[in-house]
């Protein structure tokens, strides 16, 4: 069973830009990488946050300002009560060689395996892309060790994550790839490994609100698999009979939206997810 | 098959392969959640409770598992009935199993505005919610604890939803849960569902002081909850002849079993489904057939009621 909630003090917060931010907590339960915990910042909202890293007691949560609660996040300072309770969800579970790609988001979500990876000494290579440096939590600690791709060329090559992605691919020696980002890039990289037989993983993000498998709201079209229990770490298999792949979901009522564009989704958790 | 079939049963002229049914507001969101309770044995599966329009329901936390149960204010989100009409006929497209609609209004009159939308898409039964806790302070007090009211939204849904049944979901937050079964029976209700989830209840985080639940109070459903449902159902039973379907807390054949012995016809399952899955169904079902064969029984319904022998 996972934790109840418990608020705890934040024990320290460092700024990557005015609206990206990791915050540390002490830890309290074992996560996964690719689970998911739930942050309640009190008289605000609650909302899924994957975990970007755990390390020497610690849990480190990478958030990015994108919606109500996550615009309350920003203002939180160290020794501030915030509730966490999870870990939820199926992580990912990565064979080496692996490809680890994280887009927008994506990259906070996959750090905690890319870094999990390291310290296991299993073989990776990592690639982030985002829309400029700035979105790119902890840039400086991949110089070397990552690809970086940005939309507008402010660091590493220019152009985004599915422009490189065949290059890598295509030099082979992978086991499987595990991604985090948009739906978009998700559908990109399930297509580009397919193409070449590749395994994978990828973490997909729907509204979810309980976040503990009963209401049923986080669940993809067509399979019913739930974000928050199935997930929302899926394989091959898992997205056989979904329905709703790249088109716009769920709302917080639970209406599927009319409009079939759900590829451009908001990172994180006040978007689709949260 | 039905013939041997001993959990076949019927409610309402609904005919079901057992008397297990998924509760309302469990995986009720989408036609594909529904169908995996169909799958794992649910004879008949409630869509998540409806109104005339979308609502969001209230922020984080909204639903809180607890040791021994689960307490929720979830707010009523839904897509709106026609929405709602759209996904039950999405379920019908893809399984065979009856299902229930779950409908509420804010105003009498609305209940059957809300009746006649959902109507159109010809659901087996159509439950009426009158007694959410979670919207009080918008809707004053309860629907389910007024005696009036209950007889009015039962007129006013039956001439809405014509030949489909009509069940009264009842809260036992009312002085006589038995005299306001009797009322919905009396105005043509085909059925009755007890109970649903009681208090409200409140927790407070102590690191914070503050309530947990955005909605500071809501509902207690699960495991310690089954005793008030077993016993509401029993006076029900008592009171009227129109079946019931009891639910609250059941987690096991033998929980399911007392409501059936209490008087129940069918019986639904919700908050076990969080720490089982819906797994829950199957064995459930499998208890009922053993119990059955170890008391050479033929048939469920030699058992129903039986705790009302004296």
């Amino acid at each position: 069973m996972p934790a109840e909630m418990t608020t705890q003090p934040v024990l320290s917060v460092l700024e990557h830009g005015e609206s990206l931010k990791s915050f540390y907590f002490q830890q309290r339960f074992a996560v996964e990488p690719g689970q998911f915990v739930l942050l309640w910042l009190p008289g605000v909202d609650e909302k899924p946050f994957s975990v970007s890293d755990i390390a020497d007691g610690r849990m480190e949560i990478t958030v990015k300002a994108v919606g109500p609660m996550t615009r309350a996040m920003m203002a939180v300072s160290p020794g501030q009560r915030i509730g966490i309770r999870g870990p939820f969800g199926r992580g990912f579970s990565p064979v080496g060689p692996a490809l680890v790609i994280g887009g927008g988001c994506g990259a906070a979500a996959v750090r905690y395996l890319a870094r999990r990876l390291q310290r296991d000494h299993v073989a990776c290579n990592v690639v982030l892309g985002a829309r400029t440096a700035a979105d790119i939590p902890f840039r400086d600690e991949y110089a070397g060790s990552a690809t970086l791709v940005t939309e507008d060329g402010s660091i590493g090559h220019a152009g985004r994550v599915t422009d490189v992605l065949p290059d890598m691919l295509a030099q082979g020696g992978y086991r499987r790839a595990c991604a985090a980002g948009p739906e978009g890039m998700l559908l990109a990289v399930r297509a580009l490994c397919e193409a070449r037989g590749l395994d994978y993983e990828l973490s997909f993000e729907r509204y979810m609100k309980c976040g503990v498998g009963i209401c049923g709201h986080c669940a993809m079209d067509g399979s019913g698999l739930r974000m928050c229990v199935e997930g929302p770490v899926l394989g091959p298999r898992d997205l056989l009979g979904a329905t709703d792949l790249g088109r716009a979901h769920r709302d917080a009522t639970g209406a599927r939206p009319a409009s079939a564009t759900g590829a451009d989704q908001l990172c994180g958790v006040d978007g689709p997810k949260g | 098959m039905s013939g041997t079939n001993p959990l076949a049963t019927g409610i309402a002229g609904v005919r079901m392969e057992s008397p297990l049914v998924l509760a309302s507001g469990i995986l009720g969101v989408t036609a594909a959640t529904l169908g995996m309770a169909a799958d794992a044995g649910a004879a008949a599966v409630t869509v998540k409770t409806c109104g005339m329009v979308p609502r969001k329901g209230h922020p984080g936390p909204a639903i809180l598992p607890l040791q021994h149960g689960m307490l929720n204010a979830v707010g009523l989100s839904n897509p709106g009935v026609d929405a709602v009409a759209e996904e039950i006929r999405e379920f019908r497209r893809i399984r065979r199993c009856p299902v229930f609609a779950s409908i509420f209004g804010r105003t009498v009159p609305e209940f059957g505005e809300v009746a006649a939308h959902i109507a159109r898409c010809d659901p087996d039964l159509i439950e009426v919610n009158v007694s959410c806790p979670n919207v009080e302070s918008e809707f004053g007090l309860p629907f389910g604890a007024d005696l009036e009211s209950v007889a009015a939204i039962t007129r006013i849904v039956k001439t809405a939803a014509g030949s489909i049944p009509v069940s009264v979901k009842l809260t036992i937050h009312c002085p006589s849960i038995a005299r306001m079964a009797k009322v919905a029976e009396a105005n043509g209700a085909d059925a009755v569902t007890a109970i649903n989830t009681v208090g409200p209840g409140m927790l407070i985080d102590v690191g914070c002081g503050r309530p947990v639940l955005s909605n500071l109070e809501g509902g207690l459903s699960g495991p310690a909850i089954l005793p008030l449902a077993v016993r509401a159902v029993y006076r029900i039973r008592e009171a009227v002849s129109i079946p019931i379907i009891g639910t609250g807390g059941v987690a096991s054949a033998e929980d399911a079993l007392q409501l059936i012995m209490a008087g129940a016809t069918a019986v639904a399952v919700g908050t076990a489904i969080h720490r089982e899955g819906v797994g829950v169904f199957g064995r459930i079902r499998q208890g009922l057939l053993d119990h059955l064969a170890e008391q050479g029984r033929d048939s469920i319904d030699a058992i129903r009621g039986c705790a009302h022998a004296r």
